[in-house]
């Protein structure tokens, strides 16, 4: 039987059916979609709260009464890790809300992180029924999954994967990201013994260090990994995989295979004069310090730098992040700078739409070309370029020209750049073998995610360059599965990861 | 033996001739083989800020991915582009530096005043000893004045002082009203020496394909009369060096421009046609005229190519030809 | 969690610290350094390794008491733990026999000169040592450096012990009296751009460990950043190591005070606590 049987054969359960005939389609694309209950943004942008704060079980049974539990389901398409979304929907509908849950484990490990994260715009959303037919709002799948991983969590009863028998199989998982932590929980749920190295003292790499309180809470990303450790998955903080041990280490203690998820970890700077002045920082700095190092507290050892005036150069998540911490850090004035328009910007319309909110301003289609310092090298000033868009190029987006003459200056002191990031060169450096891309990502086969060394598979950010937490989550289920192929020598794929 | 020892933006060349920017200096083992046949020094292949632009939009389109996953990766690529550019740049003229004994001429071409002076930046860290800003663009848009393009490029000229301290000159075309004016503002700006002329891709009809070509890729040996005027008209009326480019293909086209006032003359098509061996036999053609005429260095040349020019060049201003100045009879 | 196994003061502010280490006792190199995390509030800061034990799996580091960080560390005893230790980190030393080593140690610099000392000096070089510090209680090491130098040369500031004078005197001492090949610069930023504009005079590769703030070490940051021959380079993976005469010491210098506020107003605050 292959998937399409599967989710038919699903959807022709008694109760899906039930459901369907309780309330006419007419009825359901009649509801309007729900809204996500947010903090007050005067008040949080100055606190680290959640600013979703989630739908009470009320709204998530209204919202998932709008699902049309479509035959030809679109929405699963959309998703990477391809969630069974119409089934954790109508059981969301029905009231079996722990049910929906498990549903949502099934494809991925992480859903209370992807609920939160997960572009669903650009995903599910986008191929919703609603937005595609209808061209009426799509069933907030987001924040249904959101809802049912978070019900799960506070019930307590959080549901453990079953363990196959142990393979007695050392494994090496480099990294503890979204792909690593993806990896580790479908290597455990196969009975293979998996040690996730992390070169951090916190496990969770960009989820962590990367994504703020206030839009991922760290008890959120631990309680997953409490849950993989209770699969049997270990957890090494730090340790550089190349530099505490070796590779050639590692095999020696019994390693049998590798997975590479080391993430992008090598910020990017737009090289223009004056960037080294103090006060400029990459978004990975700025937001390591707070997010990792908890910079922002007052018992805290770690400094930060409180800017009055920030300027964040980019339009992406990171961006956005970085902006409304800056805010949250005191900023009377938190700037982005984006050289292309609001629509060209890669971050999830809801940050931008949180963002704007709580009070930064944009400044869109401007772009910085030089910082000025003061005589102790403090940046007080950037230089910027006004841009206007011009005609689509062959990606279709505009390309933004600058305007010759625009330039003024801008005050600030302090300058978030965040531009983008390059794969960390670490493992690379310390394998040799490795073959690497132009753009130094790792070169791996398509389908298996296999490396050019074997029996080292990789997947995320460092093959990827810079993706979605649920793509590199998906890379972690798609390498896990290969490695257990080639492992046991067998074409096996049917049983493994999939029916769980 | 005649001294072709000369100086160019301040720097010492071993001789006037320099390998313009182009294809020949575009890598290691060609800039080598020109200065093994003794080149003064190479002027590098232009650095265009449209390339990267092309190649980020080419990234764009084919790694974007679905659901445009790979966006807040590609959006700020063009930057990554820029920076492994430079640093092969920096690798070419560190290479160069170690292999050869001649100074080495960055160029860049950019769109904006914003990339000017951030490329002329990243060319000085480099190790550039001098930068050739190859400024003209054909003003396209027909709602722009003569001063608005004049003060672009000033503009362009005052930030990349602003920023450098290594020598700068400014290659331009020789299509403007009022081409001394021009210079002579780019000389009061401080710029080091200008570069006359730029030679421009030229689009052309293929009749029998239907469709654009590229016209002629070359110059010809008859393109040097405007070097050689300009060069002879401003020699005496600016500060800055003059460098002549364009037609220079055979040792008495050489040795004309620097009797018209050249520091350094620029060869490219004469070097595509007849290999870089050519560099020899033009330098020694420069060299018999110079016995020829008892000069036995650059100076004296310059000093006895003035005296062919009396009065800033009279014969030079003629524009039309008239029985007094041309000998053709009409 | 790494426990400490010995301590040792050289000075009222100068401690070294004999910490459980294993993996990292074993597959360090001279050059490398580590990041620590003393407790759970504390800040990530480099330190150079400057020595181990791979028999008892152990590091040496050595540590002034500056800041918060390097205070609390001085304040540990022998079997309290450290939370977090990891590393080896950066690019280890390049060591080749190359003839006459001048080794340069300012201040607390000379506890990562050590391993580089001892390194020149086991791969046949001869090695002349320069410490040379404030006053003679902040000479740190000088056995350690006799053992693995052909000649020591003692300097304070004041006189106090050894030459009086500054480092770059004693340097120029040396340089004029004999021919070196190459020079080892470690100090605090101001001490390593003055020493190396004497050996860019008398045109002596030279080779400078800089020690900028760094929070990761694994090249995420990127606050490490210096300017080396034009170029950004990362010190954390690029470095700690970098030619001398290419840095940009100037800029080098006015990062690292970039939380020099912020330090002192942590120092404050941790002062006060313990009053």
């Amino acid at each position: 039987m292959d998937k399409q049987d599967i989710l038919k054969q699903e959807r022709n359960a008694a109760w899906r059916k039930e459901l369907r005939d309780k309330i006419k389609n007419k009825e359901r694309t009649g509801f309007t979609r729900v809204e996500m209950p947010e903090a007050d943004p005067i008040e949080r942008s100055r606190s680290y709260v959640e600013v979703n704060s989630g739908l009470s079980a009320e709204e998530a049974v209204l919202e998932a009464r709008r699902c049309l539990d479509c035959a030809n389901p679109t929405c699963i398409t959309g998703c990477p890790v391809e969630i069974n979304i119409p089934k954790f929907i109508k059981n969301i509908e029905r009231g079996e809300f722990l049910e929906s849950a498990k549903v949502l484990k099934e494809t991925s490990a992480l859903p209370a992180v992807c609920g939160r994260v997960c572009p669903q715009e650009k995903q599910c959303e986008a191929s919703c029924f609603y937005t595609q037919k209808l061209k009426k709002p799509a069933v907030a799948i987001g924040y249904l999954e959101r809802f049912a991983a978070d019900y799960e969590r506070e019930s307590g009863n959080v549901s453990v994967p079953d363990v196959a028998e142990s393979k007695n199989k050392k494994i090496a998982c480099i990294g503890s990201g979204p792909a690593g932590l993806s990896f580790a929980g479908d290597m455990a749920k196969m009975g293979y013994d998996v040690t996730v190295f992390e070169a951090l003292h916190q496990i969770g790499g960009v989820l962590k260090y990367g994504i703020p309180e206030f839009r991922l809470p760290n008890d959120v990303v631990d309680v997953e990994i409490e849950n993989l450790k209770k699969m049997g998955v270990k957890f090494e903080t730090n340790f550089i995989v190349g530099k505490t041990a070796t590779f050639d280490d590692l095999k020696e203690e019994g390693f049998e295979a590798f997975f590479v998820g080391s993430g992008a970890g090598l910020p990017r700077f737009m090289g223009i004069p004056g960037e080294n002045l103090v006060g400029i920082l990459s978004s990975n700095e700025y937001l390591t310090r707070v997010n990792l190092m908890e910079a922002n507290k007052e018992e805290t050892d770690t400094p930060i730098l409180k800017g009055r005036r920030v300027a964040v150069i980019g339009g992406g998540n990171t961006a956005m992040d970085s902006v409304r911490t800056a805010l949250r850090l005191g900023a009377e004035k938190a700037m982005i700078i984006y050289r292309r328009s609001e629509e060209e910007m890669p971050a999830r319309v809801e940050e931008i739409k949180h963002a704007k909110e709580e009070g930064v301003e944009f400044m869109n289609l401007q772009n910085p070309i030089e910082y000025i310092g003061d005589a102790k090298g403090y940046v007080r000033q950037a230089r910027v370029q006004r841009m206007e868009l011009g005609e689509p190029d062959a990606s279709g987006r505009r390309r933004p020209v600058p305007v010759e003459g625009s330039e003024y200056l801008l005050d600030v002191d302090t300058v978030v750049v965040s531009v983008g990031v390059s794969p960390n060169p670490l493992i690379p450096q310390s394998v040799p073998d490795l073959k690497t891309t132009d753009w130094s990502t790792l070169v791996v086969e398509e389908d298996s995610l296999q490396t050019s060394v074997p029996l080292m598979f990789a997947g995320g950010d460092i093959v990827r360059g810079g993706a979605t937490v649920i793509l590199a989550m998906g890379d972690g289920r798609k390498a896990a599965k290969a490695m257990d192929e080639k492992l046991s020598g067998v074409a096996k794929s049917e049983v493994a990861a999939d029916n769980k | 033996m005649a001294d072709l020892k000369t100086k160019y933006l301040g720097l010492e060349l071993k001789n006037p001739l320099l390998v313009g920017s182009s294809g020949l200096t575009a890598s290691i083992d060609s800039i080598v083989k020109m200065v093994d046949y003794g080149a003064g020094g190479v002027v590098l292949k232009s650095l265009f800020e449209e390339e990267i632009i092309l190649e980020h939009e080419k990234n764009m389109k084919e790694k974007l991915g679905s659901q445009e996953s790979n966006l807040e990766f590609l959006d700020y690529f063009d930057y990554q582009l820029k920076e492994n550019t430079f640093k092969k740049q920096r690798e070419l003229i560190d290479e160069i530096k170690a292999k050869t004994d001649v100074p080495v001429i960055t160029s860049i071409n950019c769109y904006s005043v914003g990339e000017w002076f951030s490329y002329a930046k990243l060319l000085e860290d480099a190790g550039a000893d001098a930068l050739e800003l190859n400024l003209y663009r054909i003003p396209s848009k027909i709602n722009v004045t003569a001063e608005e393009i004049l003060r672009g490029y000033s503009e362009i000229v005052k930030r990349v002082k602003e920023h450098v301290q290594i020598p700068v000159s400014v290659k331009l075309s020789p299509y403007f009203t009022d081409l001394g004016n021009i210079v002579s503002q780019f000389d009061l700006l401080g710029v080091d020496g200008i570069v006359m002329f730029n030679r421009f891709y030229s689009p052309d009809i293929d009749l029998e394909n239907d469709r654009i070509a590229s016209g002629p890729i070359y110059s010809s040996p008859n393109d040097y009369t405007d070097s050689l005027r300009w060069i002879a008209m401003l020699k005496e009326q600016v500060t800055c060096d003059l460098s002549a480019s364009g037609g220079v293909h055979t040792p008495d086209t050489l040795f004309k421009m620097l009797l018209a006032g050249a520091d350094s003359v620029q060869v490219v098509s004469t070097i595509y046609k007849n290999g870089p061996g050519y560099i020899r036999d033009l330098l020694s053609g420069v060299e018999k005229w110079m016995e020829r005429k008892q000069l036995t260095n650059i100076e004296e040349v310059h000093r006895f190519g003035r005296k062919l020019v009396p009065n800033h060049g009279e014969v030079f201003e003629r524009a039309q030809f008239m029985k007094y100045f041309g000998q053709h009879e009409q | 969690m790494n426990k400490v196994v010995s301590k040792e003061f050289f000075s009222e502010n100068v401690v070294r610290l004999e910490i459980e280490a294993p993996r990292i006792a074993k597959a360090r190199r001279a050059g490398h350094f580590v990041i620590v995390r003393v407790d759970e509030k504390g800040e990530r800061i480099p330190l150079t390794i400057s020595g181990s034990d791979v028999a008892k799996g152990t590091i040496t580091l050595v540590i002034q008491r500056v800041g918060v960080t390097s205070r609390k560390l001085a304040e540990l005893e022998a079997g309290d733990t450290i939370s977090d230790l990891v590393g080896p980190l950066g690019q280890a030393t390049e060591v080749k026999k190359v003839g006459t080593i001048l080794a340069c140690g300012g201040g607390v610099g000379v506890a990562p000169l050590l391993p580089i000392v001892e390194a020149n000096k086991k791969a046949g070089n001869r090695v002349i040592s320069i410490i040379a510090a404030r006053s003679k209680d902040l000479i740190i090491l000088e056995e350690q450096i006799r053992e693995y130098s052909d000649e020591v040369i003692v300097m304070t500031d004041d006189g106090s012990y050894g030459a009086k004078g500054l480092i770059t005197e004693g340097m120029e001492k040396v340089i004029n009296r004999e021919k070196i090949d190459e020079a080892v610069i470690i100090g605090p930023a101001i001490m390593m751009k003055f020493a190396s504009e004497v050996t860019r005079k008398h045109e002596i590769p030279s080779i400078a460990s800089l020690n900028t703030i760094m929070v990761d070490g694994t090249g995420m940051c990127g606050a490490c950043r210096v300017t080396v021959d034009g170029k950004t380079k990362f010190v954390c993976v690029d470095g700690p190591e970098f030619d001398a005469h290419k840095v940009d010491f100037d800029e080098m210098l006015m990062r690292l005070g970039g939380y020099k506020d912020f330090e002192k107003d942590a120092n404050d605050r941790y002062l006060n606590q313990q009053k």
